[in-house]
């Protein structure tokens, strides 16, 4: 491997880890506020994609500009469908249960995808979809660098949110002891319809990043819900900053991997990881104690 | 096994057929055992027996494939039939299902007095489909199905109406390489292509050729077909920097896959992408940096065969579009079956016929829409694709020269 294309795979990766870690930051905060498995986020994710296609082709404007209104859209479905659906489901069997729900959520979304635009691969085609920076020696692609930075600058935004505002503190609370935020006065049950939002949204942000640089499918969203499971509880079950690091280090590890083993058994890299933080480290290796308890 | 001219079912099928018929005996009246006593088709027309997906996974090419033979059927009747008489097709729906589509080639021979058959759609379905037709001694003309195992099962009845398998889809192109100086050809070649035996068949035949006459292979990369992700495998590729890139591809795999190549500067001086680029939807996914783009295609519109020339403006009227491959394979097929009954100057079920149908295909050229057609003992088409390059955001055939609308860009532009 020449140094050139090792630093190259490595810049691949990190980008692609970017995009993992506001996936999983997203997918880890569903849990942590409230035990649910939420296997539909992936499907969102390509919803999302979908609409920011869907408002290219009608309007020809950026892609981008989908988010003023994808991002409040998902927020307002995410604090309904936690109101509507997932709080009525018994406490006794969340878990379980919401793995469930969500499931049928995601095929819900899959077969209006696949009913509305049909099953045929669509793809953004922007003028800067081939252009690139090079830097050292090693191009990167500008698509992948706004989705890169979108994907940054949501989950700075996320992380301020939740350190530096009553909101924040109000549902790390919410994230930490249920009982002991309400005796607080804490609104518990609305706050996790907020957190459920705020998850939803970025599926909203990673969808229109993901659309700007991948042909997307009704059914894609499979391929996108395992790897992202596998990252949350390497990170540890309901830890943001848990999420990203595993995010990056295993989309970094995907990529190095696939020059010796190839492609296909370099998506092993998130079972092997899943599977060994089991046997090793239960509860994640950046996680608190919220894992023990499952 | 070779059965009486009466066509009568073997021993286990009696049985099938018996246990059949008084399931269904107060269902379907002409049930016969004797085989075909119900709807047997007079002296006056050949009735012509087809299965096809109509739903199912492979339900948008079966339509295709049924548009095709249904336009071959109209098209034949309006210029006096086959040796004077009309033909008419019997269509069943198999759904997709390799067990449904044994038992309707079955129904068809059996009880729809099916004097031809033309084969169904994909490989999954024609071996089955072969099988049926091997039994009864029936000539299986089949419109898809170019993967090795078609050929690989011992059927000496089968014909596929393509012009070449996936290992043959470059011959073309590997012969014009071959034939450059040897300072101007290409030195290294890097291949992806995705884990499908067709995909893969077509990138691996031209590798093969290439790598012995000395074209090295410097990156041989598989991907399993769920990839979309391949910024990966084009990092490797622009890091060997080889003199041409082929996609073993089917259409998302191929798009992202130069689009991840464009993204890393890589300027190879040919490259060769299968399927996808004949995809109407291709150029719009790739924008304008599609110029220089190489793919065998089975067909096109274009070619300048006389038959073709006549099927496109016959389709053309009766649908108003011009027809896709997968029409005028089954068109092919049509033509096919009809050089056969004619050379052989019969159409009936009887083995001894059906042989002579056979027989012809085997001594025989057969002018059709994708140009002359033989074969080798095993049903393999002995042609070869066209190849066709994008030549100012258009596609047009390059090779072979006689069909050539465009010169062969070599090396190719930027993209």
């Amino acid at each position: 491997m020449s140094a050139s294309l090792l630093l190259q795979t490595l810049v691949l990766g990190v980008l692609l880890g970017g995009l993992y870690a506001l996936l999983a930051a997203g997918l880890t905060l569903y849990f942590g506020v409230m035990r649910v498995v939420m296997i539909a986020h992936s499907a969102f994710l390509i919803l999302a994609a979908y609409l920011a296609w869907f408002f290219h082709r009608e309007t020809g404007l950026d892609p981008l500009l989908s988010l003023v209104v994808t991002v409040p859209l998902f927020f307002v479905v995410g604090y309904l469908l936690q109101r509507g659906l997932i709080s009525r489901l018994r406490p006794a069997t969340l878990t379980m249960m919401s793995v469930l729900l969500t499931f049928a959520i995601a095929l819900t979304i899959e077969g209006l995808l696949g009913f509305f635009f049909t099953g045929t691969q669509r793809r953004i085609n922007l003028g800067y979809s081939g252009s690139s920076v090079e830097v050292f020696g090693a191009h990167i692609a500008v698509v992948k660098l706004i989705a890169f930075a979108l994907a940054a600058a949501a989950l700075v935004a996320l992380f301020a949110l939740l350190k530096l505002t009553r909101f924040g503190q109000a549902l790390r609370a919410t994230i930490q002891h249920p009982e002991a935020a309400r005796l607080l006065g804490v609104n518990t049950d609305r706050i996790a319809g907020f957190g459920f939002g705020l998850g939803l949204a970025t599926a909203a942000i990673g969808g229109t990043a993901l659309a700007l640089d991948s042909t997307i499918y009704p059914s894609l969203h499979w391929h996108w819900i395992g790897p992202l499971m596998a990252i949350i509880v390497v990170g540890g079950l309901g830890s943001i900053p848990g999420a990203a690091i595993a995010a990056l280090l295993l989309g970094v590890g995907q990529s190095l991997l696939q020059i010796p083993m190839g492609t296909t058994w370099a998506q092993t890299v998130f079972y092997i990881a899943l599977f060994a933080t089991l046997l090793v480290r239960p509860q994640g290796f950046f996680g608190g104690r919220l894992a023990q308890r499952f | 096994m070779r059965l009486g001219p009466t066509r009568r079912p073997t021993p286990r099928r009696t049985g099938v057929a018996a246990t059949a018929c008084v399931a269904l005996a107060s269902v379907v009246a002409g049930c016969g055992l004797g085989g075909g006593a119900g709807s047997e088709g007079g002296d006056d027309e050949i009735v012509i027996g087809i299965s096809l997906p109509l739903t199912g996974d492979f339900s948008e090419p079966g339509k295709g494939v049924q548009r095709g033979y249904e336009a071959w059927a109209d098209y034949t009747n309006e210029n006096g039939g086959l040796l004077g008489k009309q033909v008419r097709l019997v269509i069943l729906d198999d759904q997709s299902n390799a067990d449904r589509v044994a038992s309707d080639y079955e129904r068809l021979i059996n009880q729809e007095g099916a004097d031809l058959i033309f084969g169904p759609f994909s490989t999954r379905l024609v071996v089955p489909a072969a099988q049926v037709a091997q039994d009864y001694g029936f000539l299986f003309v089949e419109p898809a199905g170019a993967a090795d195992e078609v050929f690989e099962q011992g059927f000496d009845n089968l014909f596929y109406a393509a012009p070449a398998v996936a290992d043959d889809h470059y011959n073309l192109l590997a012969e014009h390489i071959l034939a450059m100086p040897e300072d101007q050809r290409p030195k290294t070649a890097a291949y992806a292509t995705m884990d499908d035996p067709f995909a893969q068949g077509t990138a691996y035949g031209l590798r093969d050729k290439l790598a012995a006459a000395g074209v090295e292979t410097v990156v041989d990369e598989v991907y399993p077909p769920n990839t979309t992700d391949f910024s990966n495998i084009a990092a490797q590729i622009a890091d060997s920097d080889a003199d041409m890139v082929v996609g073993g591809t089917q259409y998302q795999d191929a798009v992202n896959l130069i689009v991840s190549l464009q993204q890393l500067g890589y300027q190879p001086d040919l490259a060769a992408f299968s399927t996808a680029p004949t995809n109407p939807e291709f150029p719009a996914a790739i924008g304008d940096k599609v110029d220089g783009i190489v793919s065998p295609t089975g067909y096109t519109p274009e070619a300048a065969f006389p038959e073709n020339q006549e099927f496109v403006e016959f389709f053309t009227e009766k649908h108003g579009h011009a027809p896709s491959e997968d029409e005028a394979n089954a068109w092919t097929t049509g033509e096919v079956v009809a050089a056969a009954v004619e050379g052989a100057d019969c159409a009936d079920p009887s083995p001894e016929c059906q042989q002579s149908l056979i027989d012809h295909l085997r001594e025989n050229e057969v002018d059709t829409v994708v140009g002359p057609l033989t074969w080798d003992a095993q049903g393999r088409p002995q042609s070869a694709h066209l190849i066709q390059q994008y030549v100012d955001g258009e596609i047009r055939i390059v090779m072979p020269t006689e069909q050539a609308e465009a010169d062969f860009l070599f090396p190719k532009p930027a993209w």
